[in-house]
């Protein structure tokens, strides 16, 4: 067996559906996916004018909510197990392309009708995050 | 939008935040004490419980607004960060911090404006 040697053993990537940078996507997918289902799964059920569905209880009525959690569920592990090879300051930036697909997403999959002036804001929240991921990735590492 | 929907903007985001921190010292802590010990186990309890709130109030959100103007509002967690490193780790602004943060603040009113 031969051994990669500009890597340090913590760092040794698994290959294949283990690859922590596959991961990474499949971790970014799954929450780019759950936004896009806890969003149809919440219009489908959506009882706006009673105070209840503020506590959002009502929309475990919604197949689609259901199929959230558990690719939400599902991210939450790529993503623990993309931190056991990827440090969290390059990671953490990585994961954050998920910012832009979501409102691509909605203007695609969902025919959320995006003004002008939204995604001028949008442009610019993406921009600020870009230019602190890095800083704030440190700073969650030490909080 | 009302002075309510801000609210559970702003709780559901806090949640979360106050969620991930509590989950990232109980499994440090985890590293060296075990699994097996209350401190643990109620610090694990505490985080699922919270993020558990965060989900529901953001789908009670999703109910009411479109996606593509809540989820800009995920923007306001790296300030929160931001303020509880300031508060807790005596952190200083760096000035790539500061724009950003105001780049991300004016971002959210103008999506809250449309």
């Amino acid at each position: 067996m031969t051994i990669n040697v500009t890597e340090r053993p913590t760092q040794q990537r698994p290959i294949g559906f283990g690859n922590p940078w596959l991961q990474l996507g499949v971790s970014v997918a799954c929450v780019f996916v759950s936004e896009l289902l806890l969003k149809r799964g919440a219009s489908e059920v959506a009882e706006p004018n009673s105070a209840f569905s503020w506590t959002g209880i009502n929309g475990l009525a919604s197949p689609l909510v259901w199929w959230a959690i558990v690719l939400i569920i599902a991210s939450f592990i790529s993503w623990l197990y993309v931190l056991r090879y990827i440090p969290l300051s390059i990671a953490y930036p990585l994961s954050r392309v998920v910012d832009i697909l979501v409102p691509l997403g909605c203007w695609v999959f969902l025919d959320e009708r995006i003004s002008a002036l939204r995604w001028c804001g949008i442009a610019l929240v993406v921009i600020g995050l870009a230019l602190v991921v890095k800083p704030v990735a440190k700073m969650e590492e030490r909080l | 939008m009302s002075f309510l929907a801000f609210f559970f903007i702003v709780v559901s985001l806090v949640t979360f935040v106050a969620a991930q921190l509590i989950l990232k010292r109980a499994m440090e802590f985890s590293a060296t004490a075990g699994m097996r010990n209350a401190y643990f186990v109620s610090r694990v309890a505490i985080g699922v419980a919270l993020m558990t709130v965060s989900f529901f109030l953001t789908l009670g959100l999703l109910q009411r607004f479109d996606l593509s103007y809540l989820y800009p509002f995920q923007g306001l967690s790296v300030i929160f960060i931001t303020i509880l490193a300031a508060v807790v780790l005596k952190e200083k602004l760096g000035v790539r911090l500061a724009i950003g943060a105001i780049l991300i603040t004016a971002g959210i009113v103008l999506v809250s404006m449309s």
